[in-house]
């Protein structure tokens, strides 16, 4: 069992060994009779992993990962503050421009409005297309 | 011939609209690498929401068909399949492109995916009725381990251990379990307000089929792509057609292998991609050829699993037992349209069903107009950047989620749920059986609650469950499919 394989086991045990808890623990037992037979399975085959001779886990790259998660969280907590296409526009615009390959200093501009022109128009094409043929609802916010 | 009465409400203007734009946005989502039909599906779904349940489903299935006969596209110009489906068709397919044959091999595919797909269809308009009959025979133990059988096939086949495909679909189960109890009514598992209202179905979807598609393409923005062939090629539309009207034997395997696999549940495009590719190279003539762009192989790669898309339904529709991931998503889609499958599919919601059955075929033709128009340009649909496609992807799943009940939390839940399975997913757990988990968690729990009083009611629970001949039918089939699972997994290994 490699080091990856033991953290995610680990991992996986102390989530079974809490479901089990808080089936056996929380609320009476005619209410939870069917979480109680589903988390002691669980239990049962996380304490079978580690016999298991399975494949190594893959590797994050969270160098270029958590950049993407920070703006995505960032997004979800503007949402409410924002509205739903302002802070669209803010986290669309922070993605492209963030993952993206080095910009020559004289194409810099032209990069710059082309991506700034796709955040607009897809957008835009969300707002017609569900809120004003649709009518669907979204975060309000500020707008 | 019921079905050919339902026609006229496939073709209405609307309607036609309908599969026009999903078709149209399906071969484009297949075709672009490291986007999935199922995530596509799921996608979807909560834009049918406000839609009536036949038009939600139309769309669905024009999706549905185009995303596994779009997945080619990327199999064949990048050697990356748009689909687990398309991995047989880039064998040969790519080995085409690099001879500068990219868009004869296109119009194979799309000719033969057409011809498979029809036949799948016509498999599921005259099996689905009599296997929807015999359902009726099925009562609370027996659905409980039809659930149960639906689960243990997805998770042994979808995963490379056993072990954490059953932990995932038991994951799935126990996140069903979160919020109201299905009787008394009385909430379960909720630390915060957030989880009040339990996991939403259609939530459960997109977080764990969207979100870790999004930071799969972010955390592998920087890394080296495929070279993308231009579809360029020598046959004419005609010449492609005699060549695939010509090759009768491989369309044949592929569509009857495609539906043969398609009807097993659980198995999935992939296994009748490859099946079908395997056998039709044992009877051909030029099976030297194979794995250096033969036209016969991509044939029936691809029409195996376009047929397989047709059949995949009927264990879906009759017993709530998908035949493919995305037929386990479109499950969902049933259901938060109202429809329930089973015995009375047919009777209850007659015009529905047999509509949406209709329009598959109509799928399939236009799948084949559209995919040959979009072959021409498909280079361009390869260029797509993965930053704009993560972008999109992550705009589109918030702004679903929050449409399906105008609700803050599931927002909230799907952020939540889609990363962690995306930590899974490295650890080698599948988000296909969490999702039927959660999908037939409930229907589970209320058919083992029932059971379990009529059991206790009649002296022994154990044994209400355990006893007559459709009850032990079913558990021998869960652990045979646990056994096969433990061999095919143990003989991978050794491969």
């Amino acid at each position: 069992m490699n080091k990856h394989i033991k953290i995610s086991t680990v991992i996986i045990t102390l989530i079974s060994a809490f479901l089990v808890y808080a089936s056996f623990i929380l609320g009476s037992s005619e209410d939870y009779l069917f979480p109680r037979l589903i988390s002691v399975m669980i239990a049962v085959l996380s304490l079978m992993l580690w016999f298991e001779k399975g494949d190594a886990d893959k590797s994050t790259n969270f160098k270029d990962l958590m950049p993407g998660i920070a703006i995505a969280s960032a997004f979800i907590l503007l949402l409410k503050i924002l509205g739903f296409y302002l802070a669209s526009m803010i986290v669309f615009f922070s993605l492209v421009m963030y993952y993206s390959k080095p910009i020559e200093s004289k194409d810099f501009w032209r990069v710059l409005l082309i991506k700034l022109g796709v955040t607009i128009v897809f957008t835009l094409t969300l707002y017609g297309l569900f809120t004003l043929l649709l009518q669907v609802r979204t975060p309000e916010g500020l707008f | 011939m019921e079905f050919l009465n339902y026609f006229d409400n496939v073709f209405t203007v609307y309607h036609i609209a309908l599969l026009v734009g999903g078709t149209f946005a399906g071969i484009i989502l297949g075709a672009l690498p490291g986007l999935s039909p199922t995530m596509s599906v799921a996608l979807l779904i909560p834009f049918t929401f406000h839609m009536k349940p036949e038009s939600g489903l139309i769309l669905l299935g024009a999706m549905y068909t185009a995303t596994v006969a779009g997945g080619a596209i990327s199999a064949i110009l990048v050697n990356v399949p748009g689909a687990p489906a398309n991995i047989a068709t880039a064998m040969d397919g790519h080995k085409m492109a690099q001879n500068g044959k990219a868009k004869d091999a296109l119009h194979y595919c799309f000719m033969s995916s057409f011809v498979g797909g029809v036949f799948g269809v016509l498999i599921l308009i005259f099996f689905t009725p009599p296997l929807a009959a015999l359902s009726l025979k099925f009562m609370s133990t027996e659905l409980f381990w039809v659930a149960i059988l639906g689960i243990t096939i997805i998770a042994t086949l979808d995963s490379k251990s056993v072990i954490k495909g059953l932990m995932s679909g038991l994951f799935g189960l126990m996140l069903a379990t979160i919020g109201e109890h299905p009787t008394s009514a009385m909430e379960r598992f909720v630390f915060t307000d957030h989880l009040e209202g339990g996991v939403h179905i259609v939530v459960g979807l997109i977080g764990l089929f969207a979100m870790p598609q999004v930071w799969n393409l972010l955390e592998n923005y920087y890394g080296t792509k495929n070279k993308v062939f231009s579809a360029k090629g020598d046959s004419t539309l005609m010449q492609s057609f005699k060549l695939v009207s010509s090759k009768v034997k491989a369309l044949s395997i592929g569509s009857i292998i495609g539906s043969i696999i398609g009807i097993i549940p659980g198995a999935g495009g992939q296994i009748a991609g490859i099946v079908a590719y395997d056998q039709s190279k044992k009877i051909s003539s030029n099976r030297s050829n194979y794995g250096r762009g033969e036209p016969e192989a991509i044939i029936a790669a691809e029409s195996a699993n376009n047929s397989m898309v047709g059949p995949s339904l009927i264990p879906l529709l009759t017993l709530s037992i998908p035949g493919s991931p995305t037929a386990a998503v479109l499950l969902g889609g049933l259901l938060i349209h109202g429809i329930f499958p089973g015995h009375d599919i047919f009777t209850k919601n007659t015009e529905v069903v047999w509509t949406f059955i209709d329009s598959l075929i109509i799928a399939q033709v236009l799948m084949l107009v559209i995919g040959l128009f979009l072959s021409r340009h498909s280079k361009w649909i390869m260029k797509v950047p993965d930053n704009y496609m993560a972008a999109g992807i992550l705009l589109l799943a918030v702004f679903g989620t929050y449409s399906i009940q105008n609700d803050y939390s599931d927002v909230l839940i799907m952020f939540t749920l889609g990363t962690l399975m995306y930590f899974g997913s490295k650890a080698g757990f599948s988000p296909v059986p969490v999702v039927l988990g959660l999908i037939l968690g409930t229907m589970t729990e209320e058919k083992f609650l029932l059971g379990n009083m009529i059991g206790n009611a009649k002296g022994s629970s154990f044994q209400h469950f355990t006893s007559g001949t459709i009850n032990i039918v079913l558990i021998t089939l869960c652990f045979t499919s646990i056994a096969y699972g433990v061999y095919s997994s143990r003989k991978s290994k050794q491969n």
